[in-house]
């Protein structure tokens, strides 16, 4: 490991101890768990919430619906960017759906859905609308900055049109899909967690916290939000990894 | 076999980039087209490839032939190793036998056998435009063109990579028209040099070189002459 890069390991333990010393002050001088619990009753929570019946379907459900709402969120997006970024009609004709998509605000989104679908659809359809504008608008740029000499290349010696497409343009965009992917993740998990409280599927993360909450629980909410964090940092780390591995793959030679 | 450009014309907009071009050239030559930049030497290599067709004039023998290319950048595609770069520009025209055996050879041709797994960006300048020779050699083309591909190198590197083109070239004579405005190159490859004129370009002289291009050194006597005349049109 290089010196600079223990430094900066050191920099963050320190920075998350920093944290955690903040948060038991906090509990120190409000000292009521209703408000603010410290950090080892949190602890104590989450392994109590771990052990119930109710866990790991709730995390599994959750995971699951962000996981789907991502997963059609990139089709869609790549489907989309790539027809905008080939055809000028096409663009113009999703530009002002998606402008609409990007500016509505998240709640009137979720509740509409919950008059519109099944609980258990709503927080996929509300991360749905809320994610696939970021995936096409990278997509889109990753057509747009497309190295021209390569393209001037595989023009000139011929090589098949459906063939450009897969073996040029689309690794060419991985980088911008993935960065668009990576910045999504995080939102996803807050979206999806916004729309299951309001929804309140039967099982999901959502409908835990809101539980926890009407049970004037407070420790027992920030242990369900301990563990939405965790799932979130997990995913956005692959995800950031993936994005620097194929970071220079845009880049002319 | 004659490839032939008469009386052409190429204008665009007010600019004139071409006038009066005529040149004749035999098939199977390592033609140089020697000029300064604006004398529309890329615009040329536009019409021989049939990219771009002139105002005046007539083209002959490039119709249905088969181009490769060699650009000043090495143009490869980074997520690709070197011998898929050359299978990604072979694929749609040979079949599978004739694909392995195209690039097992010239990856052999230019010293790269045991980096052919390699990707672009594990290799050095000079290592990616020797896949980029061994690309434009590995399709079948009736003619290679090249677009200044030695420009902007250090000596060192600009040498060997002459040699290793060289040394593909003269076992497999593809008709090649090399563009380019550096005298030296001009001399070590080309048989017949083409030397045009600054802005609008036209075919101020013609110099043939038939010293064998195993013995072109620039220090001899032989090649030195040549080069006295060349300078000579070219300053004129």
């Amino acid at each position: 490991m290089r010196n600079s890069t223990i430094k900066n390991s050191l920099l963050t333990t320190a920075s998350v101890l920093a944290l955690l010393l903040v948060w038991k002050l906090l509990a120190l001088y409000w000292n009521q768990e209703l408000i603010m619990p410290s950090p080892e009753t949190t602890l104590v929570k989450m392994w109590q919430v771990i052990q119930t019946d109710n866990f790991w379907p709730a995390v599994g459900y959750t995971l699951g619906r962000g996981l789907l709402g991502f997963f059609i969120s990139c089709v869609v997006g790549l489907v989309a960017g790539f027809a905008a970024g080939f055809s000028p009609p096409v663009l113009w004709l999703l530009q002002p759906w998606v402008t609409v998509v990007r500016t509505i605000p998240v709640m009137s989104v979720i509740i509409l859905a919950i008059i519109w679908f099944k609980t258990d659809i709503v927080p996929i359809f509300v991360t749905f609308l809320m994610i696939f504008p970021i995936i096409y608008s990278n997509v889109l740029s990753g057509i747009k900055n497309i190295d021209q000499q390569l393209l001037e290349m595989a023009r000139m010696y011929r090589v098949k049109p459906r063939r450009i497409m897969t073996e040029l343009y689309l690794p060419a965009i991985l980088p911008y899909l993935l960065a668009g992917a990576s910045n999504a993740m995080g939102i996803t998990w807050k979206v999806i967690i916004a729309a299951e409280i309001l929804s309140q599927p039967r099982f999901a993360i959502g409908t835990n916290l809101m539980i926890a909450k009407i049970d004037l629980e407070t420790a027992r909410v920030f242990a369900w939000t301990a563990v939405a964090i965790f799932i979130s940092f997990v995913l956005e780390y692959a995800l950031t990894a993936l994005e620097n591995r194929f970071k220079k793959w845009g880049q002319s030679q | 076999m004659t490839f032939s450009l008469r009386h052409i014309d190429i204008r665009f907009g007010d600019l004139l980039v071409l006038h009066d071009l005529s040149m004749e050239v035999e098939e199977h030559k390592l033609t140089c087209i020697l000029g300064p930049s604006g004398a529309g030497k890329t615009t040329l290599l536009n019409l021989i490839s049939g990219s771009l067709q002139p105002q005046i004039g007539q083209i002959e023998g490039f119709e249905g032939k088969s181009i490769s290319y060699l650009f000043q950048e090495t143009r490869l595609l980074r997520w690709k190793t070197a011998e898929d770069n050359i299978d990604f520009v072979l694929k749609d025209h040979l079949s599978k036998t004739q694909r392995v055996e195209a690039i097992n050879r010239y990856i052999e041709m230019v010293g790269l056998n045991e980096f052919r797994r390699y990707y672009p960006d594990q290799l050095s300048g000079g290592m990616k435009q020797r896949v980029a020779i061994a690309r434009a050699f590995a399709f079948p083309s009736d003619i290679l063109l090249m677009d200044e591909p030695f420009k902007g190198l250090d000596l060192q590197l600009k040498t060997s990579l002459m040699q290793a083109f060289i040394n593909v070239w003269l076992t497999d004579k593809r008709s090649v028209f090399f563009v380019t405005h550096d005298l030296d190159e001009a001399l070590l490859l080309g048989e017949e040099i083409f030397v045009l004129t600054p802005s609008p370009g036209k075919v101020k002289g013609v110099l043939i070189n038939s010293i064998p291009h195993k013995d072109r050194d620039l220090n001899s006597p032989q090649l030195r002459s040549i080069k006295d005349r060349l300078y000579q049109l070219v300053t004129t």
